[in-house]
């Protein structure tokens, strides 16, 4: 059952089109990856999904529906940027927006002092927000979205301003929502971090997809660009190869647009070249991500 | 409904426990007793108590009555008689007495009086012999019809309909009450909704507003806010009322006038029906400008736009209180902007008729109403514009777009 259903939809500032022609699903109890370059129009997406732009053209349906006042209660939203308010202590900016979802102030108590205490963030609570370090707020942003327990979590760039630490300590919050059957839609410039968490994938690029779909079939589709390939013997330039690069002791041959790596095979055996191993190169997420938007239309 | 009282309760506890809005809260009162201290200040070393002599030679002080008592907080004066001029203008010379009066023979019938002082003689001890030779003047007639010349009328003015008065008695201060409160609305009015506009850019600079547009409507969040706005106002002008009351209270035991301060019912319902819509009227207007420009102090620069119309009515105070019928007070009672102060001005020196009260709280009624229309157009286009000011036309050229 999908839970959020973008269908066509466009949406214009003026002369410029933040947003053109959009379609995707999101599953119930998905993690999604909404990945684009910086002005893609992935948060004019999300802003059109969560109701604060009306879509030009084309329709949103979330949470099995059109958006009204009532959902908004079961949705957690954290922006790229923070927003806090600075010139209030952390609990009483939390107690606000916690309020805000329709919990009463025994609930956001309960619930802001859980995720105060795993965030080690319950001495700063009296704190005024400006006055945490900028990993601190984004800390506290983030239990500003999970305090009311939402079916449906956007979070815009969470690992920004994070440690190693703090970033696992995310990654592991998420997976444990995601395990509790929340849906999360997480955007994101770090792809290992997509990679790693995410199902499912689109990406918005100049306003448009040129992405969509399971990870797993993107990274195959975008195989065979690439094989690695390692020998003690020296390689020799070879046709229908672009480009070799020497990553720890392999070669990495990157193969001339319409080559098979089969045929680059051959040729080594023909060469002679012992080969120690020869496996065709899955490209991670990051190079898929490169080579989409430089090359937009390759996509889809 | 319960989440634009939960906005309005937030925005209301953030600026009213600050100390920023303490110190405008108390600052107010604070010159007010400042001044009403310089006051009494320039009144007391007005105020010389030093004797007032006199010689008569009009026989007409030969056993003079005592001086009426004296008003706090003017004190009393002692009046000496002296049997010759030399005598009294020796006194002067010693600096004993600071003027003396010379009553002539002929004074009854000719009316003339001589003074002679070495600096001028100040108002209160003037009057004090003044009063001291009325009393003297009036001796002959009956008590009442002589307390009746001396105290003087006061005179009931009515409307044609009978519906409203104005007593002469209370003239000044029903003149100065309604220009006070006028004033106190005012300050109270721009300072609420300097919050009001300053809170809207920082939300939109700190991106809050998007976070907090996730879980309340626009129209929600404005309506709170214009709430909050509203009620920080209220309380200003209450805690002031709390603070005038008091003082009114300490200082009518030793001030006369003070006793006699009353608030009509008429002033009342006035500033219900003309100051209410037309807080509401300017509250959305500072949301508007909230909403529509960048930064806090462009925003400022925008509420000096509305301000100037607000206060044209004080610039033009002496016109109105001398003809507060004419065609001019009428028109400013009646546009939105300006009714609020004119309407209170005129209150103090005429009876307002019923319909210009009525038409002019219906304009403003409508007043607010469209520019809570307005704010919430520009609300809604502009609340996510980051470093970008949304233009004016925008808010009327954009039919449905993204509303």
């Amino acid at each position: 059952m999908s839970i959020v259903e973008i269908t066509n939809i466009s949406k214009s500032f003026g002369p410029v089109k933040a947003v053109d022609d959009v379609s995707f699903n999101i599953e119930q109890g998905e993690l999604f990856g909404l990945l684009g370059p910086n002005g893609a129009g992935k948060t004019t997406a999300i802003r059109c999904m969560l109701d604060i732009f009306k879509p030009d053209t084309g329709s949103v349906a979330i949470l099995g529906g059109a958006m009204n006042e009532a959902k908004k209660d079961h949705i957690g939203y954290m922006p790229e940027d923070r927003g806090l308010y600075q010139d209030i202590t952390l609990e009483r900016c939390l107690n606000y927006l916690g309020s805000l979802k329709g919990l009463s102030p025994a609930q956001v108590k309960q619930s802001s002092e859980i995720f105060l205490k795993r965030f080690d963030l319950t001495a700063h609570k009296t704190k005024k927000v400006k006055e945490l370090s900028k990993g601190m707020q984004q800390k506290a942003q983030i239990i500003a979205t999970l305090l009311h327990k939402p079916d449906l979590l956007i979070v815009d760039e969470p690992f920004s301003g994070l440690d190693p630490l703090n970033t696992q300590l995310v990654k592991d919050l998420l997976r444990e929502q995601h395990q509790q059957g929340v849906t999360i839609i997480l955007c994101s410039h770090q792809m290992n971090l997509v990679e790693e968490l995410c199902e499912r994938i689109v990406l918005i690029d100049h306003g448009r997809t040129v992405l969509y779909g399971s990870l797993d079939k993107i990274r195959r589709r975008f195989s065979g660009h690439a094989v690695s390939v390692q020998t003690r013997d020296t390689l020799p330039s070879l046709p229908r190869v672009e480009r070799i690069e020497t990553i720890n002791g392999s070669f990495k041959l990157h193969l001339a647009p319409g080559s098979q790596p089969q045929e680059v095979l051959r040729l080594l055996v023909e060469q002679n070249i012992n080969l120690d191993s020869f496996k065709i190169s899955v490209p991670t997420l990051d190079e898929i991500f490169i080579r989409v938007v430089k090359n937009e239309g390759e996509g889809l | 409904m319960i989440k634009t009282w939960r906005v309005a309760l937030h925005e209301y506890q953030r600026h009213v426990f600050n100390r920023r809005f303490l110190v405008g809260l108390l600052s107010v009162p604070f010159m007010m007793v400042v001044m009403i201290g310089l006051i009494f200040l320039t009144i007391s070393m007005e105020n010389k108590t030093r004797a007032v002599g006199y010689v008569d030679r009009s026989g007409l002080l030969a056993q003079p009555l005592p001086a009426p008592p004296v008003e706090k907080p003017n004190k009393p004066v002692e009046i000496l008689a002296y049997s010759d001029e030399a005598a009294a203008n020796a006194a002067l010379q010693a600096d004993e007495i600071q003027v003396y009066y010379l009553l002539p023979a002929d004074y009854l019938s000719a009316g003339k009086l001589k003074v002679v002082h070495v600096q001028a003689v100040q108002s209160p001890a003037r009057q004090q012999f003044y009063n001291f030779l009325a009393v003297n003047l009036l001796s002959g007639l009956d008590a009442q019809v002589s307390n009746r010349i001396l105290s003087g009328d006061e005179i009931i003015v009515q409307s044609v309909d009978g519906s409203r008065e104005v007593s002469s008695e209370s003239s000044w201060l029903g003149l100065f009450i309604p220009i006070l409160a006028a004033l106190g609305f005012v300050i109270a009015m721009f300072t609420a909704g300097g919050y009001l506009m300053q809170s809207v850019v920082e939300e939109k600079e700190n991106r809050t507003m998007e976070v907090i547009l996730t879980s309340v409507s626009p129209n929600q969040f404005m309506a709170g806010k214009i709430i909050a706005d509203v009620s920080i106002g209220l309380t200003q002008i209450f805690a002031w009322l709390v603070f005038i009351i008091i003082g009114i209270k300490v200082g009518a035991q030793s001030i006369e006038i003070l006793r006699g301060i009353q608030v009509s019912p008429q002033v009342t319902l006035l500033c219900l029906v003309i100051l209410l819509p037309t807080f509401i009227m300017v509250s959305a207007f500072m949301a508007l400008i909230g909403a529509t420009v960048s930064e806090a102090r462009e925003g400022q620069q925008m509420i000096g736009l509305i301000s100037l119309p607000i206060w044209i009515p004080y610039m033009l105070i002496g016109l109105i209180i001398e003809s507060p019928n004419s065609p001019l007070a009428v028109g400013l009672s009646l546009f939105p902007l300006t009714s609020s102060l004119t309407m209170l001005i005129r209150q103090g020196v005429t009876i307002i008729p019923a319909w210009q009260i009525a038409t002019s709280a219906l304009i403003l009624v409508a007043s607010a109403a469209g520019s809570i229309w307005l704010a919430r157009r520009a609300f809604r286009l502009g609340m996510l514009r980051y470093g970008k000011r949304l233009a004016w036309r925008e808010i009327f050229a954009r039919r449905g777009a993204g509303l």
